[in-house]
């Protein structure tokens, strides 16, 4: 694919030039991290579960075929990587046993998420909102947390995820809608009065 | 009046054709449920976008990733499943099997010729029971052996 630069990097690594690799590594090592990030919430293991997606790029390369986006590639890399994690279900015990978690339950005020500064409110809300989209995801259907990630997480295009789940736009529009109905149910106590934000 | 679903959500994240996209406004301007409905999920969607940010990798994180490739390619190349059932791998063993199958059916083929030229020549087996009766007569050739013998004893040189 010409008119994909990071496909061509790819091809380059193919070809035996090592620096395109640490490219593509610098370009996408820390979008990887915010992507496994939202799997686990965790930044450490979301940090070595970013490096086995590079190691999986790299051991997988010579099958690389430029045929599809390498964004599109990489990312369908990081979504069975991450949900082969969860499926192991160590993280999840681990976060069970977690003596951090949220005792209170009660919920936190929103806009006190707003702005850049981090009040230990802020943070708290923060956290407690990371904690209710954690235990979302995994109570979601595998292909509909994928798709939840992908489109309303990481803000992908529906085609880009259709591309990535290797399935059709009109199951992506499905799945992102039960995952989104299931996340306003979540959050249905954050949300009470609240008015739209544009 | 059919409720929205599916499309409601895609309708909030811009992910409609345009026609596609006048029903729907279509249909929230007629539908209280659905003018709710979509204010919900409006809001779930923004408060989505108001989670923190992935805090930014630990300055050693490329170190590290750095270090686990090296440790990686330092590793002899164990073969993929894919790779073992590459034809490298298996022709070894399937021409070994290849070798037991066609002794199985050289066999049981030759098993079924012998029975089939047995039979043609029951007649003459019948009449030679001094062989039958020493148990010789187990093969084609056997019996092949026993016509000759038929012409030796009617005194052919």
């Amino acid at each position: 694919m010409a008119s994909d630069p990071d496909a061509a990097l790819m091809l380059a690594f193919q070809g035996g030039d090592a620096s395109a690799f640490r490219v593509l590594f610098e370009r996408y090592g820390r979008p990887m991290v915010a992507f496994c990030h939202h799997f686990v919430r965790d930044g450490a293991r979301a940090e070595e579960l970013a490096q086995e997606v590079f190691l999986k790029l790299y051991a997988s390369s010579a099958r690389y075929q430029p045929t599809a986006r390498f964004k599109t590639f990489l990312y369908r890399i990081a979504s069975n990587h991450c949900l082969n994690e969860l499926r192991r279900g160590e993280y999840a015990s681990r976060r069970a046993a977690d003596p951090d978690a949220d005792a209170d339950g009660a919920p936190l005020d929103p806009d006190a998420l707003a702005g850049g500064g981090a009040s230990p409110e802020e943070s708290a809300l923060g956290a407690a909102l990371s904690r209710e989209v954690q235990a979302l995801l995994a109570r979601l259907p595998e292909k509909q947390r994928a798709a939840f990630v992908l489109a309303r997480l990481e803000g992908l295009p529906y085609e880009e995820v259709a591309e990535v789940l290797q399935t059709s736009v009109s199951a992506v529009k499905s799945l992102v809608h039960r995952a989104t109905v299931s996340a306003a149910a979540a959050l249905a106590p954050y949300l009470a009065g609240r008015e739209v934000t544009p | 009046m059919k409720h929205l679903a599916d499309e409601l959500t895609a309708f909030l994240d811009g992910a409609l054709a345009p026609g596609e996209r006048a029903r729907v406004e279509a249909h929230l301007g007629a539908c209280a449920a659905c003018r709710a409905e979509r204010e919900r999920l409006e809001k779930a969607v923004a408060l989505l976008g108001r989670l923190p940010e992935a805090p930014a990798p630990s300055p050693t994180f490329e170190a590290r990733f750095q270090a686990r490739l090296a440790a990686q390619r330092a590793l002899p190349r164990r073969p993929r499943l894919l790779d073992l059932l590459a034809w490298r791998h298996l022709a070894p063993g399937l021409a070994g099997a290849a070798l037991a199958a066609s002794v199985l059916v050289y066999a049981g083929a030759r098993h079924r010729a012998d029975e089939r030229s047995m039979a043609e020549h029951l007649d003459l087996l019948e009449s030679y029971e001094a062989v039958a009766s020493v148990g010789v007569v187990e093969r084609a050739d056997d019996v092949q052996v026993v016509a000759h013998l038929d012409e030796l004893g009617e005194g052919r040189p």
